[in-house]
Parts: structure tokens; sequence; C-alpha cells
């Protein structure tokens, strides 16, 4: 809030592929909570508090034995269990440590798909379909890459945006993963044709319009700026952060006013309003891409640019590369890196600002995480230099 | 009646919310006694009001497809000689912001377009385990005459 409170370290496991991990869930989460309180020159005994997704199931008691904590004075999720999530962990997080509830509280997430089943599927299917499935499985429409694939489908048909702009969004991400070695798609270049080429998955989704599934996870350490300039690492001060409204997830989603959306309008206002910042101040943009339609969609809504103009605001690069127009998703993000959920996006968003990027923008002031789009309550936290 | 996924394809659980729409024969969509908003999917509060006297309407068989999707990976094995098949959303013109999600029989993937006008057809199929019959909303293209 203000900076008022930063984020003094960052930590990840090695990502996998989904099943390819050889440690559990609970050991990836304690060993990036580890390499993330080591980076910020802690103990484990100092942390006191754990934020996480709703669905998250390392609890917090089960952490705070494992890694030996001497006290838990905050343990804390955000609402809805996706990757609207991952900056709503830090806005959390950073109210804990802003009102003096606790000192150093990790805020992570922590995947293993083979472990736990895949998001990507659905559940309960075999069976009667019940609550929201009840609405939209007997019709076949079952994954999250469908409902979001519908959303886009009317979205192009009402701007006439052509499938390049998605191929543009992919391009950026698999090339910005290029130059990232923890990075799942490293040495698996992308091209125009090879995009074009791949297969659907659902119209208008190529398989590569998709995130992989990955095992891993993320973690960051969150503490007063004052006390972080005395850590390790410079301090990144969270500048501003937000949660917006939006539908029930599914089904609701596709209902009136919120069709077609990524319930990204309300959360932009509070960043831009809380921060003093405008869009075009962004030096970074990490924007989370479970699949590359949302990402246009939520482009608009938070303010860089006009629906109408988002195809060309997508091309020739413009994403691409630490001197790109507008440089994303740098380390590779969901698409490129590794599916954490999101949290790998924070992440590269707290190193692009320590100047630690594989894919360095020069003089970063503000670095912009917005979280999963789709999946309401949408959340975003901004990082910068104060 | 062949259902447009297959006899066995998973079916919709039967309560309270669900059982207007999904075993009347007819479009029925929760709207508010008082203040006369819709309500999709149906809930215990209307949140036009806030009001708690909710009752199913019938609505009209016209809508139109505001988006549809073009399933090619079938992500549940028993749809795996379905696909590829599409996802429609429809609009019913009686039921103003109501947005329900179906498939069009009598059309194949590609002949779908936005802002096509559909009409509701019900498939009929009887529970396994016995109780009401089911009449599970779908739709049919309006082909204009020639």
């Amino acid at each position: 809030m203000q900076g008022r409170a930063a984020v003094a370290g960052v930590g990840e496991s090695v990502y996998y592929m989904r099943g390819k991990s050889p440690d559990s869930e609970f050991q990836l989460a304690c060993t990036a909570i580890r390499n993330a309180v080591a980076d910020a020159g802690l103990e484990l005994t100092d942390i006191d508090g754990f934020v996480s997704y709703m669905d998250q199931r390392n609890d917090p008691l089960r952490l705070a034995h494992a890694l030996g904590l001497k006290e838990l004075r905050w343990a804390a999720t955000t609402w809805a269990g996706g990757g609207n999530n991952a900056a709503g962990a830090v806005q959390i997080a950073d109210a804990a440590v802003c009102a003096g509830y606790a000192k150093h509280v990790v805020a992570f997430r922590a995947l293993a798909q083979g472990q736990f089943g895949r998001f990507g599927r659905p559940r309960g299917i075999g069976g009667r379909a019940e609550g929201d499935m009840a609405w939209k499985a007997p019709y076949g429409l079952l994954s999250p890459a469908q409902e979001c694939a519908l959303h886009t489908k009317r979205f192009m048909h009402d701007h006439a945006i052509s499938q390049e702009a998605l191929c543009d969004i992919a391009l950026a991400c698999y090339a910005n993963a290029q130059r990232n070695p923890r990075a799942i798609r490293y040495g698996q270049p992308l091209t125009r044709e090879k995009y074009h080429a791949s297969r659907w998955i659902v119209e208008p989704f190529h398989l590569y319009d998709c995130c992989p599934e990955n095992d891993g996870a993320a973690a960051i350490i969150v503490t007063s700026t004052e006390r972080a300039r005395d850590l390790l690492n410079t301090p990144v001060p969270i500048v501003a952060a937000a949660q917006g409204l939006g539908p029930k997830y599914g089904f609701s989603a596709f209902q009136g006013r919120w069709f077609p959306g990524m319930f990204y309008t309300s959360v932009g206002e509070a960043i831009w309003q809380r921060s003093g910042a405008k869009p075009a101040d962004i030096d970074v943009l990490q924007l989370y891409e479970n699949f590359t339609g949302p990402v246009m969609m939520t482009l608009c809504e938070m303010g860089f640019c006009a629906p109408e103009e988002v195809e060309s605001f997508v091309a020739d690069g413009a994403l691409e590369g630490p001197d790109a127009k507008l440089p994303f998703n740098t380390a590779g993000g969901n698409i490129g890196e590794a599916y954490i959920h999101g949290f790998e996006l924070v992440t590269e968003a707290v190193r692009q600002v320590r100047g630690e990027s594989t894919c360095q923008v020069s003089d970063v002031s503000l670095s912009l995480v917005v979280a999963g789009p789709g999946y309401a309550p949408g959340s975003a936290v901004l990082f910068g230099v104060l | 009646m062949t259902r447009y996924l297959g006899d066995e394809w998973t079916l919709p659980g039967i309560n309270d919310a669900t059982r207007a729409w999904f075993t009347s024969g007819r479009l029925k969509v929760q709207r508010c006694d008082d203040c006369r908003t819709w309500q999709h999917p149906p809930d215990e509060i209307c949140g036009g009001c806030q009001g708690n006297r909710l009752s199913f309407a019938e609505c009209g068989e016209a809508g139109r497809i505001e988006s549809f999707v073009v399933v090619h990976r079938a992500v549940h094995p028993a749809l795996e000689d379905r696909i590829p098949y599409a996802v429609a959303l429809v609009s019913l013109d009686d039921a103003p912001g109501v947005n329900a999600i179906g498939n069009v029989l009598n059309a194949a993937p590609d002949e779908l377009a936005i802002g096509q006008r559909v009409r509701a057809v019900f498939e009929e199929v009887s529970q396994p385990e016995g109780g009401e019959v089911l009449r599970i909303p779908q739709w049919e293209l309006i082909r204009e005459a020639r």
C-alpha cells in the first residue's frame, strides 16, 4: 500500500511438466518458501504469516510445523481458487504487514497436478453434473479453455479481430521463454507457421494459445519497506493492489452485463486511482495467460488500448523482448515459463524491479502484475521504485 | 431420441434450481415475483430487488446465437467419437440478459454464426434410475426459405 510494504525475497522450485515432479506438492511449496526466505536473508523462524489461494492444499499449520515457525500471526486466502488469486494473495500479505498484524508474510502457490489432478480437466463428470456444471456439462462445455473460447469468439466477432492477434501473444511468450533457462519451453521456439499449423483445441484456440500444465511452486516474502532495507536484497515496494467485482464462475459469467468479458475494468480503475499511474506509465507488464484470448480482452479492460486497437497493439513484436513497446510476460508467462497459477508472474515482476530478469527491461520503475482473467474476483498488483 | 453428445453422456442433477429448466418441456427461467427481474442461473435472493419471492416463468422459444465454440479436443473419453462438436450460447428473446448454453441440433459446427436465429427443441431422456422424464432444452437453426 503506497510502498509501505515491500517484497524482500523471491523463490521458486524447479518447474516440471505436469506429473514429472519427483517431489510432492507440499515439498515443492516448502522448497519455494525456503528459497524465498534465503533470498531475503531471513531465517525461517522470522516468518509469521502465510497467504495463498482459496483451494490451497498446503495448509498454513502444516507448513508452520514443517518449517519450524515460532509463531503464526496471519493466515488467509483469497476467494475462488484460480489464477485470479495471484495478485490478490499479494494484496492480503500487503494488508497484513501494513496493518502490523504480522512482520514477514509468505505469499505463495504450489501445484502438483500429477499428484492432485488437472485444473484443465473437468471434475465430477461421470455421474450427474451438479451445481454450476449442471448448466454446462450436459451440453459438452467442460473446461476453462472452452469457457474462455466462448468469450473470446464473441469479442473477436464484435471488434473484427483476426487470429493473428492471438498468435502474436503466443509468440511473445515463447520468444521471452527462450531467454529463460527456468522456462518449460526454453529451447523450443515458436514460429507463426508452426502456430497456424498446430491443431485446434477449441476454436478459436490452437494448441499454442493454451498454457501447459505444470508442477512447481513460487513464493515471495512481504515485509515492511523499512525492515526490508536491512535485508539482503533491494526492497521492491508494493505501490498498489486491487481486487474487483465479477460474476460467479462459469455459467454465471455468460449472463447479461458480464458477457463477453474478463472482469478487469474495476481492477484497472482501482490500480490507476490508488497509484496515480496510468497504463502508459507501465514499464513492464505480466498478464496471466491461461489462454491468449483473455489477454487481449484484459489489455482493453485495464485501459491499455481500445478493443478496436488491440490487434495492432499486440502486432509486429510489440510485446516481445526487453525493448518491446510494452514488455510483456518477460520470463515467458504461463505459456512459456510454467503454469504456477500465475505466481511465476509475481516473482518475475519483482525481478524486473530488482534488475534480475533474464529479459531485463531497462530503468524499470513500475512493474505490473494482472492476475487470471475470466474468473472473479480478478486482482492486480503494482510494484515499483518509489 | 438420440442425444447430441450420445445417450451415455452425463445428465444434469435435478433439484429445485434445475427442475424447471430440465424437465418442464418449456423454457422456464427464474423470475422475481416483485420486480420481474429474470435471473439465470437461479438463486435464493433476487439480485434486482433483494426480495425472496421467486418463481419460474415461461419464455417464448425464440433465441439468438450470441457466441459458439467448436470443440476439437475431447476432454472426456466418452466424447472422443463426438468431436468436433459445437457448443452455443443463446440469448432468450423474452428474457433480456439471460443466456443459455446449448447445442444446435440441425446444423454442423461449420454452419454456425453469431447472430443466427434459433428456436428451442427438447431432448427427451428417461432417467436410468427412473423418476421424471428429462426434457433438455436444445436449439435448432431457423432456416430461411429460399
